[in-house]
């Protein structure tokens, strides 16, 4: 029988009432729960902003680092030790803005991170500025007459820089969102799972999402062609969310590493080297 | 009149454009002189680019220790003509130039100089298509001048290409044969001194060095990105990621270096990292990030002469000071220099125990001058190093458990919380970023100026920054190179004594009463041990390759204690002994005057 207050911590989110970020809290422990997972077996690593406390409310390991840079944190760790399963979660301003860069070569490398982005459109805990994703037109307080940027498109870029698992989810629904999530957690490799999670603060989109989303599933779609992905994700009349594209064909960064290392990962190493091994080294430049 | 060489050293200096090999012959010079039983100090001149300008590498090699480039130049190798005229005037007497007369003139050859002309690129020609074999003939004519066993150089060059292609090896030592017979037929050696074939000794620079010192300190993650001087560093532990096990990560910036480094800190393995200045610049946040969380990581900076990108090819020891404030707010951190090849082995091994026994990032300072082309002798490699990972759990202890967390952040007696890695059951935490209290707790949001928070946010950052006491007393005293009680110190920091040390040897000579004192511990400094010392000392003057005097500044901000007089070099070349030389004793001359 599973436990269901495995995950559970000793904090209160402290997100305002009606948040996206509490249904994807909600399905993450969730699908840590159904996939069998141990709270010290995962490390959740995040970077600044609401979505980022996610750390604190869910009682696994945690490292609540920069704005930003949860990626690369999250690699060293998966690097030193390949045996954790390692999520990073954030918000749109830190994947897709400041920290974007370390997403795009994740997804390249492949790196075994499964990558949850709380995407709600807005700067939300700096209180409602422009982010990477804000629309055309959208007035905030940095756009007090609307916007005049057009917004980044994370998937396709993600899927184009080498994206072996793409995928979105709302967290109106935080029971599909536990599913993708699940086969996140069976991927090879890399995961992005963009989250649309309003911010009834700031940018309040829940009515609008709960009008266009479908689910992909439901239309028979099949998430093995790059080409169709592509289409899925642009759909101009609807928002679908599930998984556009997966492949599990591709090694993960980590176990190309572990071809080169001989699977000896740092975490196991920290010791001297054999004397025999010493010899050599020292006269290698001689 | 030009200086007279000294007796029992060589110095020598290739020079050529970038693309010519001159690196590699340099490193062949290295090598048949180690193999010869000296020892050797090298210097690269480098430039930032890969074909074409002008690039040049010095070997200094002697019977006794050599720590710098030393004085003049013994035989000088210009395989073209802008080596020759920006060399020539630096030639000893006593030594010779070895030149192609075809392709260089050897014009106002300083006298006493041996003319060795020899025919490099006709030579070349005869044992390949391009005329790229011409050092190889060269280092022949090299080894003749200087007497060493032409079997020596054979090997040399076997070693060296014989992994490449048999036949290119063959041709290599055909071509310095002939090179060789030239300069020695008929004629003795033009310096020759003691050899020894008998041990080869270690050669390496302070980037290898560091590297090994690593590996052997239980460090097997290591990150980077690409940045002159300290390149040489990832493609050593590239080079050797599957024979020793290491995992390297050539990340896509040096923001994620930093942060990918503190991340595999704290999931428990030992990491390190390096850069130069540029790149440290964008690693800055995350070092704060390492302080914060407690993470201890080692962070190599070989530093180039800046601001910005300032000479990538070219030595500094300007970035103390970012060091020393290097990402906002206060927090604990250590600093260390090491001096040379030798010390910067051993220095990874204090690094990594520092790092963890504190839970601090530990910053070591390399240059150029040592870093990169920079090889030195090191005597005495001991690999029986010492792992103390400091407070590590793996099962909570009273108190430290409160059913949710383990209490990761503890108020401790010695201000050092015990520690617990990812996968361990049972000792969950978050490492925060924000300011926390000992459970981890968030203290930037709900906890956030209620009454209990200041008081608490006080203690956190008071037993993050008391650490540095216990530290204090864990850094090593300056050492003290020469006789105590004289007349003038030079005060030295990491590379720059080297060039002070020979100096020093040559003031000696001259009866000048000098010492040094050399810092290789830079922070925390231990005030009161290190203002007791420089209080002995007499004149004192700081010698670093800085516009600013930064570690001067440095100790008088620390203890009180001012320099006399000043020696600093920002031109990007390291300093020469000659100059360290001709400084004292200038100095020496105000202190007789003032007498």
């Amino acid at each position: 029988m599973l436990d269901p207050k495995l995950f559970e911590s000793d904090t209160r989110a402290d997100w305002c009432p009606g948040c996206g970020d509490f249904g994807v809290l909600a399905a993450l422990k969730d699908a840590l729960l159904k996939s069998g997972k141990q709270p010290h077996e995962v490390v959740v690593v995040s970077g600044i902003g609401c979505s980022s406390n996610m750390p604190g409310y869910i009682r696994t390991y945690g490292f609540h680092g920069l704005h930003g840079r949860p990626m690369p944190v999250a690699i060293g760790i998966k690097c030193a030790n390949p045996r954790l399963t390692v999520v990073a979660a954030a918000g749109d301003g830190d994947e897709y803005g400041i920290g974007f860069n370390h997403v795009v070569h994740a997804a390249r490398r492949n790196d075994d991170i499964k990558l949850i982005v709380m995407n709600n459109e807005i700067y939300g805990l700096t209180t409602g500025q422009l982010s990477p994703t804000s629309r055309l037109g959208q007035k905030t307080k940095t756009s007090p007459e609307g916007s005049i940027i057009y917004p980044i498109k994370p998937l396709p870029t993600i899927l184009g820089a080498g994206g072996t698992f793409v995928a979105r989810t709302f967290s109106g629904d935080p029971k599909h969102m536990s599913l993708v999530i699940q086969e996140a957690l069976k991927h090879r490799g890399f995961a992005l799972i963009d989250a649309i999670s309003p911010c009834v603060t700031w940018h309040n989109i829940y009515d609008e999402v709960k009008k266009l989303f479908y689910k992909l599933e439901d239309r028979g779609y099949k998430p093995d062609d790059e080409q169709k992905a592509y289409e899925a994700m642009n759909d101009p009349n609807g928002i679908p969310i599930g998984i556009f594209y997966r492949t599990e064909d591709k090694a993960s960064f980590q176990e190309r590493l572990g071809e080169v290392n001989g699977g000896r990962w740092p975490v196991d190493e920290v010791k001297t080297l054999p004397e025999s091994v010493c010899r050599s080294l020292a006269l290698e430049f001689a | 009149m030009p200086h007279q060489g000294k007796e029992g050293e060589l110095t020598i200096r290739i020079g050529a454009a970038a693309g010519d090999g001159i690196q590699s012959a340099g490193e062949m010079i290295m090598r048949v002189l180690s193999r010869s039983g000296l020892w050797i100090t090298t210097y690269n001149g480098n430039q930032s680019l890969i074909r074409g300008g002008h690039v040049w590498f010095h070997v200094h090699a002697a019977a006794w220790k050599t720590y710098s480039m030393g004085y003049g130049l013994d035989f000088l190798i210009p395989l073209t003509q802008l080596a020759y005229d920006q060399h020539y005037e630096r030639l000893n007497s006593g030594g010779a130039v070895i030149y192609d007369p075809s392709s260089v003139k050897a014009h106002d050859l300083p006298a006493g100089v041996r003319d060795l002309s020899v025919p490099l690129g006709e030579v070349a020609l005869r044992h390949d298509r391009r005329p790229i074999m011409r050092n190889t003939v060269a280092l022949g004519a090299l080894c003749a001048a200087v007497g060493v066993d032409f079997d020596v150089l054979a090997k040399v060059i076997a070693d060296q290409f014989g992994r490449k292609d048999r036949s290119v090896s063959e041709n290599n030592v055909k071509a310095a044969q002939e090179g060789y017979d030239v300069v020695r037929q008929g004629a003795p050696p033009v310096r020759q001194l003691k050899y020894d074939y008998s041990s080869p000794k270690p050669v390496m620079t302070a980037g290898y060095a560091i590297s090994m010192g690593a590996v052997n300190a239980g460090c097997r993650f290591y990150s980077a990105y690409p940045m002159s001087p300290a390149s040489p560093i990832v493609h050593w532990m590239a080079a050797h990621a599957r024979k020793l096990g290491l995992t390297v990560f050539l990340a896509e910036d040096e923001i994620s270096v930093m942060n990918a480094t503190v991340g595999a800190a704290y999931a428990g393995a030992r990491a390190m990292c390096a850069t130069s200045g540029g790149g440290f610049s964008l690693m800055q946040e995350a070092l704060g990030e390492a302080a914060m969380t407690e993470t201890p990581v080692v962070v190599v900076d070989v530093m180039r002469a800046g601001p910005s990108t300032g000479l990538p090819t070219k030595t500094s020891q300007g970035d103390l000071n970012m060091m020393l404030g290097i990402s906002h707010d206060d927090f604990p951190r250590v600093i260390l220099a090491p001096r040379n090849a030798e010390e910067s082995f051993y220095t990874a091994e204090r690094a990594f125990n520092l790092a963890e026994t504190y839970q601090v990032p530990v910053i070591v300072l390399l240059d150029y001058a040592i870093g990169d082309g920079g090889y030195s002798t090191v005597e005495n490699l001991d690999f029986d190093f010492r792992i103390d990972r400091g407070k590590m759990l793996s099962a909570p202890g009273p108190g430290d458990h409160n059913g949710f967390w383990f209490r990761r952040f503890a108020l401790t007696s010695d201000n050092v919380s015990p520690r617990a890695v990812p996968g361990t059951p049972g000792m969950m935490f978050v490492a925060k970023t924000d300011e926390h209290d000992e459970w981890g707790h968030d203290m930037s949001d709900v906890l956030a100026g209620l009454n209990e928070s200041a008081p608490l946010r006080e203690r956190m950052q008071e037993k993050r920054m008391k650490k540095l006491e216990a530290i204090k007393g864990e850094m090593k005293a300056p050492e003290l190179f020469g006789p105590s009680g004289a007349d003038i110190t030079v005060i030295t920091w990491g590379s720059s004594a080297n060039p002070s040390r020979e100096a020093i040897r040559e003031l000696h000579r001259k009866g000048v009463s000098v010492n040094a004192l050399e810092f290789s511990d830079i922070f925390p400094l231990n005030e009161v041990e290190v203002t007791r010392i420089l209080r002995t000392a007499r004149t004192k003057v700081d010698v670093e390759v800085n516009y600013t005097g930064q570690f001067a500044k440095l100790l008088a901000r620390d203890t009180g204690v001012e320099m006399d007089s000043y020696l600093l070099k920002y031109d990007g070349e390291p300093i020469y002994p000659i100059e360290v030389e001709k400084h004292v004793l200038s100095l020496r001359k105000e202190v007789h005057a003032v007498a």
